[in-house]
């Protein structure tokens, strides 16, 4: 029998790593579709995440200052209206002018938007972490006897129901289909009449609301800062290859699998060990199975 | 060149102040770090996020020897270049054969378990606080002072390093990184390594980012494991995109204007770093090459350089066509998922034969060439040359035995001569030859194909047809016994078609084997004697021209209907 104590400490660290999970694969579910879709890493991904928190730290503080209490999840779609023309910035920047380079020529430009974005976020946000908004505020629900924050429930519930939204915008309608003919092969699509360009740019803009989204609901756990970028698209990176590269269900496992090992590690070792460990089974996978644990072996064709 | 060295020291003499010689010695060992950077990236083409971390390493390493080994204060710089150098090889080793979106993600996990383990190994590095009181450097037994001496020997090891990269990769060396870097299967078809060539350039890069690591350590006198972090890595590669990926000189011109942006940009407070990222993204859009290049192309226009004016033709010599055995393919099978590609095949081809391969689309024609030639290994079977078994030989190994091949889209880089480009091959011969001796016989094998008037032009200026020829050229410049051609005939005029296959019989006259696969059935008919015909996948037919030509079986696969429309 597992005693009590130690049973409702199970739940809660679950609960946290799947809240975690969620919101990791919302920023893992823009930087796939972006991935597909531009057939190259957006490096600025995690600094839209970021920006996405500063959005929400802002406008709450500018409703404040006004003189008006809202709930944070009032908030949330403003965000990501934000986020969504960041995404557009992105694209417009980092993807449009370099469409017919290299990959590499995209990867290195949103490097360098990377910085930038977080240079304008230290100049004019500050250095300082700060919290963004709780979307659902009040005391633990009690569930079956165990206490559970609200934070993480409305976390699971809003990413869930963006995940879904996506999922059925891909699957259920006539530009879902033709995204995914572009995400297969762009030059063929661009030959079946497809705007694949405009496409594209539309899942900048989609990626970056969601990354604004993440950025948001993480930021009253575990804060908002300038420096936060490159740490969640690491994540979303690595979520990416060890899905499968380009296969929007293994990013989301990856995500909810890099959340649970990062929470279960943190709470037996240390969240220096559960990063160290992170980065040293990515290389394990890269090396063992470079087609990530979900993927297929695709034999390539000359 | 000169005079702005002199001009700068002039100022730095007259006017700079003990900050301002600091910054122009940070500038130095920035100059070595992006020097690194550049054989990884631009040269190797590897996308490494670890350049920073190595330096960040080769910093800790100097630190930690000059505080705990006094004995060995002449050693710190080595040391430190070591250090970097060894874990290169070792992650270079593990990592270097992933794609690039791989390759970036291992180096930038590799780069955060170094940032880790600098914050969190505190016994060894201090920790958050770093290791504080790194004396200056030491040289052969006499302590340098700081200010001055750090500056002329920050600046003078660049220099000696920049002079030994422009040398070493003036000749053969920098044509066979760039065609490894843009057309890495067409390098490994004429014998070139192409992951030796990475890992060397992956592992020489990261001893320079190590040295300008160790001299960081001792210019500031503090080592923190700032140095290991991302925005070192991201300064580093800005700098290189500013710069230029390539050119020696934007090394120096990309660290002088990171240092000293902060300085320059000074009005703008502290917002000069969005000023920064944005010109780098600029850069990017406009000018990928940088501003060396930029520089470059204006000095050009200025200045028109010399046209080449050696016109060398040098034959090689008759003897050096391989005699290698014949090529001997025995129940060959491969597979791509369901799809099987190749089915038990089995041919041969004799010491100095010409042999045709013909058969409809996907019939497994170019899955064949690519088996042969080491770009896929079978699933079964076995493939021999002569007494060699060429199963699980990487495409550069058979190429050094003999096999040449040419490709169905040319894999020529756009802004190599074609003189270069074929001379590129020489590369890999053993010993190797110098580049004025390759061209020559260059010049030779492209006389052969009757293209040598397009010897100056860029291959990205040629037409589709031009282009092809030009990797014949290439492929001979292996000095073949067996020849492989994929569709050398497509994409030609019915003319061209007719004088490539005069040539191609001409030079296997002169001993080279040819194994040609084609559609065009008249094409082949004027430059090969025998013909194999594969149907998906399999050998349907394998005989002299005429009884193959003849053949019902190869009349319903390949032309759908057994009449005697073929030979009218």
């Amino acid at each position: 029998m597992v005693p009590y104590n130690r049973r409702m400490l199970t739940v809660q660290l679950l609960i946290n790593a799947l809240a975690l999970g969620a919101a990791y694969a919302l920023v893992a579910l823009g930087f796939v579709l972006v991935l597909n879709a531009a057939g190259a890493v957006n490096f600025a991904h995690g600094d839209m995440v970021m920006l996405g928190g500063v959005a929400a730290v802002t406008m709450a503080a500018m409703l404040a200052g006004a003189g008006w209490r809202l709930p944070g999840v009032v908030l949330l779609p403003l965000v990501v209206m934000v986020a969504g023309l960041v995404g557009l910035g992105v694209a417009a920047l980092g993807f449009w002018p370099l469409r017919d380079k290299p990959p590499s020529a995209m990867f290195v430009a949103t490097i360098a938007l990377a910085a930038v974005f977080e240079q304008s976020a230290t100049a004019f946000f500050g250095p300082e972490p700060r919290t963004a908004p709780p979307v659902w505020d009040g005391a633990p629900l009690m569930i079956g006897g165990v206490a559970l924050g609200r934070q993480p429930i409305a976390l699971i519930i809003i990413a869930g129901l963006a995940i879904a939204g996506v999922y059925a915008l891909l699957e259920r309608t006539q530009a879902g289909r033709r995204f995914r003919a572009v995400a297969q092969d762009r030059d063929m699509a661009r030959a079946l009449g497809i705007r694949a360009v405009r496409l594209v740019v539309g899942a900048f803009v989609l990626a970056g609301g969601l990354a604004g989204l993440a950025g948001a609901l993480l930021g009253h756990q575990f804060f908002v800062s300038a420096g936060q970028g490159p740490g969640y698209m690491l994540k979303a990176y690595i979520a990416a290859a060890v899905g499968g590269w380009g296969s929007v269900p293994g990013a989301l496992l990856g995500a909810l699998l890099i959340a649970l090992f990062e929470t279960l590690v943190s709470a037996v070792l240390s969240a220096v060990w559960a990063q160290a460990l992170l980065y040293l089974a990515l290389l394990a996978i890269l090396l063992w199975r470079p087609q990530g644990l979900f993927g297929e072996v695709v034999g390539r064709r000359a | 060149m000169a005079i702005v060295v002199v001009a700068a020291v002039a100022w730095l003499a007259t006017t700079g102040d003990s900050y301002a010689i600091r910054l122009a010695t940070l500038a130095g060992t920035q100059a070595l770090l992006v020097l690194g950077y550049q054989l990884v990236f631009g040269h190797a083409g590897a996308l490494s996020l670890a350049q920073g971390a190595l330096f960040g390493l080769g910093a800790y390493v100097a630190a930690m020897v000059s505080l705990q080994a006094p004995w060995g204060l002449s050693l710190t710089l080595p040391a430190a270049a070591l250090a970097a150098m060894l874990v290169a090889a070792v992650v270079g080793a593990i990592v270097l054969r992933l794609e690039t979106h791989y390759f970036a993600l291992a180096t930038l996990a590799v780069a955060q378990l170094i940032h880790l383990a600098a914050v969190n190994l505190e016994t060894l590095t201090g920790g958050a606080n770093g290791l504080p009181g790194v004396p200056a450097v030491t040289l052969a037994g006499v302590a340098l002072g700081r200010g001055w001496p750090m500056l002329v020997l920050a600046w003078s090891l660049f220099a000696a390093a920049a002079w030994a990269v422009a040398r070493v990769l003036a000749g053969l060396n920098g044509l066979a990184l760039d065609l490894a870097r843009e057309h890495p299967s067409a390098a490994q078809s004429v014998g070139i390594d192409v992951g030796a060539l990475r890992f060397t350039a992956f592992v020489a890069g990261a001893g320079l980012a190590g040295l300008a690591g160790g001299l960081h350590a001792h210019v500031v006198g503090v080592v923190s494991p700032d140095v290991t972090d991302m925005p070192v890595m991201v300064g580093c590669l800005i700098a290189t995109v500013i710069g230029g990926r390539r050119a020696v000189a934007g090394a120096a011109l990309g660290a002088i204007l990171l240092t000293h942006a902060p300085e320059w940009f000074r009005f703008l407070e502290n917002r000069h770093l969005i000023a920064f990222g944005l010109l780098a993204l600029a850069m990017v859009i406009v000018a990928p090459n940088g501003l060396a290049d930029l520089l470059a192309t204006a000095r050009q226009r200025l200045w028109p350089p010399q046209p080449e004016t050696s016109n060398a033709v040098l034959a090689p010599p008759a003897h050096i066509i391989r005699q290698a055995g014949a090529l001997r393919v025995a129940h060959v099978g491969k597979a791509f998922g369901g799809v099987r590609a190749l089915h038990d095949v089995s041919l041969s081809v004799a010491p100095g034969e010409a042999v045709g391969v013909i058969g409809p689309n996907g019939s497994g024609k170019t899955t064949l060439l690519n088996v042969v030639t080491g770009v896929l290994s079978a699933d079964e079977g076995e493939v021999r040359l002569g007494t060699d078994s060429l199963q699980r030989k990487p495409a550069f190994a058979i190429a050094r035995l003999g096999i040449a091949r040419t490709f169905q889209q040319a894999e020529l880089s756009a802004d190599t001569t074609v003189l270069d480009a074929v001379a590129t091959a020489a590369f890999a011969r053993a010993p190797r030859p110098t580049r004025a001796v390759a061209r020559a016989e260059a010049r030779h094998w492209l006389m052969r194909v009757g293209i040598v008037d397009a010897a100056a032009l860029r291959c990205g200026a040629l037409p589709a047809g031009r282009r092809r020829l030009v990797e014949v050229a290439r492929a001979l410049m292996v000095r073949p016994c067996l020849l492989a051609l994929d569709e050398p005939g497509a994409g030609l005029s019915r003319g061209e078609r007719i004088e490539l296959a005069q040539r191609l019989r001409t030079l296997h006259s002169s001993g080279t084997a040819l194994l040609v696969v084609d559609h065009d059935i008249d094409f082949l008919a004027a430059c090969v004697d025998r013909l194999i015909c594969l149907e998906r996948g399999r050998v349907i037919a394998d005989g002299p021209l005429q009884t193959v030509r003849r053949d019902p079986q190869v009349r319903q696969a390949y032309f759908g209907r057994d009449d005697a429309a073929v030979d009218s």
